[in-house]
């Protein structure tokens, strides 16, 4: 993994990246490279900045300072329609879906498929390819839901990630970037949701995920990074390390925050 | 898996209050609209029925505007006003030997400029629709007597204008033509096109929308446009029947066409308000409204009625979405 990520140029690359909110100081000064194909876990404790470090690469705040390339051209993302433009796909902590609306109307919220209709402006809906397209994006992930129609609030937590997840399948996205995506969820549910990630790395997508739970990284991560204090102190492979290993990582790097 | 529990009790217990929670209320309205037909004296006459139906125009297409601005949920309590203004103005119009043409294309104008406004206020300067269209509604009440004096308009005017409302095409009145030409535009804007499904996405959960790149701003604008467009249209209908044109014309309906969405999102869609729902419900209270008369109630019985069904509507629908949240 070392070998390749030295050779190749980064898809996402991220210098002297920082961001403040008024006089707090969230993120300072981050490198960082992602390589197509890695699961990167960014992991620190409460406040370490990780939050805020993604939401620069989503789009969802401008960065105070630093800049950003993608497959090593200059880009700026002014919104998050801009890093879907560009292929990053953010799936949120409380997952930004419309609990009412089916799985089809979640999965194709804004980049609905149409028809043309005679009046140039309006364009009709193609309810039944959407139906169709849903199911396939989710039997992809390996989740067996039969009907499309159903709302969103009837789903499992680990099944309401799987329609987030679909979504960012239907914008192509070649980033994935997903905050904390078992955190509100059982253990079944968990399994679930580390399987749909192992499903998006054999399809060679590139996930960047922010976890709490180590073994989940451990499991999951080609790479991580640790933050504290808005500084990233540690960016490896995890080959070999332990979920104790990375705890005291975060740890030490706190004790040398503080 | 499902082919052998259909037969059993909960599942028949599950598919019986699904049938109660989405059409329920609807089947309160038949049973109530057949009382009236049975007991309510001259309820079923010719003449009577015209009038009910004539009447179930103004309110279902005044209702269905509101609907559209709740649909990206924003409330508009302008309805009534802005109809009214429109009115005067068309009935200025007409009055002043200006063609019937010009008179309707003013009404709708008039409506689409408050509704413009409104959608202005609420996405630009951020005031809650609530406070917006309040505001917007007094304006135009004070316009409309300023333009009246306080008097009504009324004259002997032009079939060009009245048949719009009191005519017959094709052996059918025309406003219940009109009532269909916009409950069809209406329905087929939100389920079939691309913005009605920006509109609902908008209206169920904002920033879930943004975040998937939708222009809500822009949706919760046009939500609140084709809202005065169908309180423009309801002017036109109005005054077009009625010949004549006062200022405070369309206030009554206001009560009546919250009512009747907040009711129509007790059936079909629960919870959710919806086009079908609010086209129904009209017809209901209307229904109600001339029966209760019939029988001799006092006028003041019709308020009374309204404010429960206002307050009933959405326990219910309150209770049904709690129910459809918890049930997995
Ligand atoms: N919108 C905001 N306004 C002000 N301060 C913020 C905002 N978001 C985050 N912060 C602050 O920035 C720091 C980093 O937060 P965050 O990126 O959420 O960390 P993490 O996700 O690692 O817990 C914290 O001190 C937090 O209080
Ligand atoms: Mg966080």
């Amino acid at each position: 993994m070392t070998d390749v990520a030295a050779n190749a140029s980064p898809l996402l690359s991220l210098r002297g990246i920082g961001k403040n909110y008024g006089p707090v100081v969230a993120v300072r000064d981050v490198d960082l490279d992602i390589h197509t194909g890695e699961v990167v876990a960014i992991c620190g404790d409460n406040g370490a900045g990780k939050s805020s470090l993604i939401k620069v690469m989503s789009g969802a705040e401008e960065p105070t300072s630093g800049t950003m390339q993608m497959r090593g051209k200059d880009v700026h993302f002014a919104s998050p329609h801009d890093a879907l433009e560009h292929g990053v796909a953010t799936i949120y902590q409380d997952l930004a879906l419309a609990p009412r609306l089916s799985i089809a109307q979640n999965v194709f919220m804004g980049s609905e498929l149409t028809r043309p209709f005679v009046l140039p402006f309006l364009r009709l809906l193609d309810k039944a390819k959407m139906i169709e397209e849903s199911r396939r994006y989710l039997s992809k992930l390996s989740v067996a839901i039969q009907d499309m129609t159903r709302p969103v609030e009837r789903l499992s937590g680990g099944q309401r990630q799987a329609v987030a997840i679909s979504r960012a399948l239907r914008w192509n996205a070649d980033i994935i970037i997903m905050d904390e995506p078992t955190a509100a969820l059982g253990v079944k549910e968990t399994a679930l949701v580390l399987d749909l990630i192992r499903t998006l790395k054999a399809g060679g997508h590139t996930v960047i995920l922010i976890s709490h739970n180590m073994r989940d990284v451990v499991a999951l991560a080609d790479r991580v990074v640790i933050m504290g204090a808005g500084r990233k102190f540690v960016d490896r492979p995890i080959d070999g390390l332990t979920a104790d290993d990375l705890t005291h990582l975060i740890m030490s790097g706190n004790a040398r925050a503080a | 898996m499902s082919v052998t529990t259909v037969q059993s009790p909960q599942n028949r217990r599950a598919i019986l209050s699904e049938i109660v929670g989405h059409y329920g209320t609807a089947i309160a309205g038949l049973v109530l609209i057949a009382f009236f037909v049975t007991f309510a004296p001259n309820f079923a006459t010719p003449v009577n029925i015209v009038n009910v139906i004539k009447d179930t125009s103004f309110l279902a297409i005044l209702a269905i505007g509101f609907t559209l601005a709740f649909t990206v949920a924003e409330l508009d309590l302008s309805i009534a006003e802005m109809a009214s203004l429109a009115a005067v103005v068309a009935g200025w119009l007409v009055q002043s030997q200006y063609p019937p043409l010009a008179a309707v294309a003013a009404a709708l104008a008039v409506g689409a400029a408050l509704g413009a406004i409104n959608g202005y206020g609420v996405t630009r300067l951020r005031v809650p629709s609530l406070i917006m269209t309040l505001g917007t509604a007094a304006v135009a009440k004070g316009l409309a007597f300023m333009i009246t004096q306080g008097v009504a308009f009324v004259g002997r005017w032009p079939v060009g204008f009245t048949g719009l409302a009191r005519g017959t095409t094709f052996g059918l009145p025309n406003l219940v033509l009109w009532l269909a030409g916009v409950s069809l535009f209406a329905y087929g804007l939100v389920k079939w096109t691309r913005t009605g499904a920006h509109m609902v996405a908008t209206g169920e959960a904002d920033e879930a929308a943004r975040l998937a790149g939708i222009a809500t701003a822009r949706m919760k604008r046009i939500g609140m446009l084709l809202s005065g467009v169908c309180a423009g249209i309801t002017a036109v209908l109005l005054a077009a029947n009625l010949s004549s044109a006062a200022p405070n014309m369309a206030g009554d309906y206001l009560l009546y066409a919250i009512a009747a969405v907040l009711l129509g999102m007790t059936m079909f869609e629960p919870g959710k308000p919806n086009i079908g729902g609010t086209l129904f419900a009209a017809i209901v209270l209307k229904v109600l409204g001339n029966g209760l008369v019939l029988m001799g109630a006092p006028y003041y019985v019709q308020d009374i009625v309204l404010g429960i069904i206002i307050i009933g509507s959405v326990a219910f629908s309150a209770s049904a979405m709690k129910k459809a949240a918890f049930k997995v």
